[in-house]
């Protein structure tokens, strides 16, 4: 029996290796190409290009009364796509984290006994939740809010601040010589709604680790800080300190979880591969550009530019999961339970 | 990914098939268990999904003993699978690439003909206006390269005399996803104009300077709903589905056509000359005929001329004969789906490709 389970535990963890090596071997010819330009680089055209060939002073090259063509093969760069990870994710963590440490506070120390199992199993039953479950909701129901009335709201409200309207609502693009600024429209499918959706599926497992973390800060530690004097705020500001490595790992577990979203995210991030400064335009993040281009990635060089942007997801997710276990497991002993 | 199981999903969705069948599912029964059903598997692009799917539900209440499955997993991923020979046919939006037909054992090996045609239509969202509004295809490129910004422009204006068009900025909506309506699309715009094919350039994916992404027609079709001043691009029988408002597109003879499946099939029988073969693949945006639409193109099926992928003589007939009435008497279920039949010079066209098909070198039965 022994050797069974040495075997499962082996077996899983040539599933991870045979991912990467499976990943990297499709993602070849794109690492090949463009190197570490790929992180760095905005462009992303899957299509082919063709323009006039222009000579070394910008002349349009004409032969036998015709214009010599080139093509320009397609270009891929992951930048916008790891830009919309990022901020939709920490946009996500901003939003999740101090309702998830309020919520954890309470159910440790406020919450009256025989309501505690009830609310835990609620804020846990927001983890079982489909995913496409969130992005309907978040398309039907959340989107249409934000667009009539939270991004107007926060339009009327903040436009005024010098700066802001400038960041947030409006966009410049140069075309040529002119500058055109427009207003962004107000759609509901952004940076933004992508976030708060983010923010409500990572809710539950930073709540309930750092439940079992706060749960964990030893009964001397509390009764000290009030034994000084301190206000039931300043004591609870102190069991945060305590366990701040664990609560920490906590959050960068809700982060492996953001950064790794997908159906959900697709359906409300509006999935445009830009870097656009305000959180109201449509962005992308790397597992949406994967949902939305995978079925019909009929080139190899685009094929193998996602299964890159997959690699580099897998391996940044693997990086924030090393992480969080070892803040979490590795540093605060008693919390290995958390798991 | 997606793949194609030929043995349990294939029979599950064929008795789904045939249980919504009804009173001939007993007979059904009986020649299943004679042993003498047949399964064909194919894959690949979605757009004419809905079309294949209607096909093999039709198809199978005629001969219960064939069982068809087709897949809707992309034109990349069908292309992909008839080149591997996981299935028998493959479907594809866009015609094979000379690179894909090498793969596939260049283009003596295989078969490829159109089953039918589509418009891709100019949808907008625009409060209080009366009326269709009418384009052009510079028009069209313009907007999307971010040159004509607004709705009350001098262009838009010049083609819709008595219409009055609001002062909203107009937001191009378009695909985020790789599809087959972006490729008839982008390919239309390249012939109206040479800094549209130069700077954006054609593709079932390509990268667009401005305006806001939907994921499928239906994603498009949602962001243009909420968008005040916003105009997509969707198929013709989806906008017709979901009542959308879409305008009038000029021709290459110079008149303002609207699309449907009349006009969609016009475009087809002007590329006819076009064609010949074994791989019937023909461009036809922007053909001429005076009520041909101009934003339009085949979807196509594919399958390899000697059929000997598949496991028997048998086998191979039942397949020809499933294209000869999907290309045939099929076409019907086409016009009800909103997809534009094959015109009939396109029909016997293709009759001469279906004809070529063998069966490791022995001739099979077409067209009887």
């Amino acid at each position: 029996m022994a050797g069974l389970a040495r075997m499962g535990a082996v077996s899983i963890l040539m599933m991870l290796a045979a991912l990467l090596v499976v990943l990297s071997i499709a993602a070849w010819p794109s690492i090949e190409e463009y190197g570490l330009k790929f992180l760095v680089s905005t462009d992303w055209r899957p299509n082919e290009l063709n323009v006039p060939m222009k000579d070394a002073a910008g002349r349009v090259i004409i032969e036998d009364g015709e214009v010599v063509m080139e093509t320009i093969p397609p270009s891929f760069g992951a930048l916008p796509v790891i830009y919309g990870t990022a901020v939709s994710s920490l946009l996500a963590l901003l939003i999740a984290v101090p309702l998830s440490f309020g919520a954890a506070l309470f159910l440790v120390r406020l919450c009256p006994r025989r309501l505690i199992g009830s609310i835990s199993f609620l804020v846990e039953f927001l983890a079982a939740i489909p995913s496409i479950a969130y992005g309907m909701w978040g398309l039907f129901v959340l989107g249409p809010v934000m667009q009539n009335y939270i991004e107007p709201g926060l339009h009327a409200a903040l436009s005024w601040i010098p700066g802001v309207n400038a960041w947030l609502f409006e966009d410049t693009v140069r075309r040529g010589s002119t500058v055109v600024t427009s207003e962004i429209p107000l759609t509901g499918s952004d940076m933004f709604t992508g976030g708060v959706v983010l923010a409500i599926m990572i809710l539950p497992i930073i709540t309930a680790i750092s439940r079992d973390v706060l749960k964990n800060v030893p009964r001397a530690q509390i009764e000290g800080t009030l034994a000084l004097g301190a206000t039931w705020w300043q004591s609870s500001w102190e069991m945060l300190r305590y366990s701040r490595s664990a609560l920490f790992g906590a959050v960068m577990l809700g982060l492996a979880r953001a950064s790794g979203e997908t159906m959900a995210i697709t359906m409300v991030i509006g999935n445009n591969n830009q870097i656009n400064p305000s959180l109201f335009a449509p962005a992308q993040t790397m597992s949406s550009l994967l949902a939305n281009e995978f079925a019909e990635a009929s080139t190899e060089i685009h094929r193998a530019a996602l299964c890159e942007v997959a690699l580099i997801l897998l391996i940044m997710s693997l990086l924030f999961n090393v992480v969080a276990r070892w803040l979490v497991v590795g540093k605060g002993s008693r919390t290995a339970a958390a798991f | 990914m997606n793949l194609i199981s030929r043995g349990t999903s294939a029979v599950a969705c064929a008795a789904s098939l045939l249980l919504a069948a009804g009173p001939l599912t007993g007979a059904v029964g009986v020649e299943a268990a004679g042993g003498a059903d047949i399964r064909l598997a194919g894959s690949g692009a979605s757009f004419p999904a809905p079309f294949y799917k209607r096909l093999v539900a039709e198809y199978q209440q005629l001969h219960p003993n064939i069982l068809i499955d087709y897949a809707s997993i992309g034109s990349g991923g069908g292309i992909k699978n008839i080149t591997d020979k996981t299935v028998d046919f493959a479907g594809s939006d866009a015609p094979m690439s000379k690179k894909e037909l090498e793969a596939a054992g260049g283009s003596d090996n295989l078969i490829e003909i159109p089953s039918c045609a589509g418009g891709v239509v100019p949808t907008y969202n625009l409060p209080g206006v009366k009326g269709d509004i009418r384009f052009t295809g510079e028009l069209l490129a313009d907007i999307y390269m971010g040159k004509v910004t607004r709705w009350n422009d001098r262009a838009i204006a010049s083609l819709n005399h008595g219409l009055s068009l609001p002062d909203t900025a107009i937001t191009p909506v378009w695909r985020t996803d790789g599809s087959g309506t972006t490729f008839i699309f982008t390919n239309y715009l390249a012939t109206q104009s040479e800094e549209f094919t130069s700077t954006i350039g054609m593709g079932k994916q390509v990268k667009w300077p401005l305006g806001q992404g939907g994921k499928g027609n239906e994603g498009v079709t949602a962001v243009v709903q909420k968008t005040p001043g916003a105009l997509g691009y969707v198929e013709q029988g989806y906008a017709d589905n979901n009542d959308l408002a879409y305008g009038y597109v000029q021709n290459r003879d110079g008149n303002m056509v609207k699309a449907s499946p009349e006009s969609v099939s016009m475009a087809g029988a002007g590329a006819v000359s076009q064609m010949s073969g074994a791989i019937l693949a023909a461009d036809i945006w922007n053909q001429p005929g005076s009520d041909a639409y101009p934003i339009a193109s085949f979807t196509y099926l594919i399958v390899y001329r000697d059929l000997n992928n598949l496991e028997s003589k048998q086998e191979a007939q039942a397949l020809v004969d499933f294209l000869w009435w999907a290309t045939h008497e099929g076409q019907k279920f086409a016009e009800e789906l909103d997809y534009a039949p094959l015109a009939e010079p396109v029909q016997k066209k293709v009759e001469g490709a279906l004809r070529m098909l063998t069966y490791k070198g022995e001739r099979l039965n077409v067209g009887q």
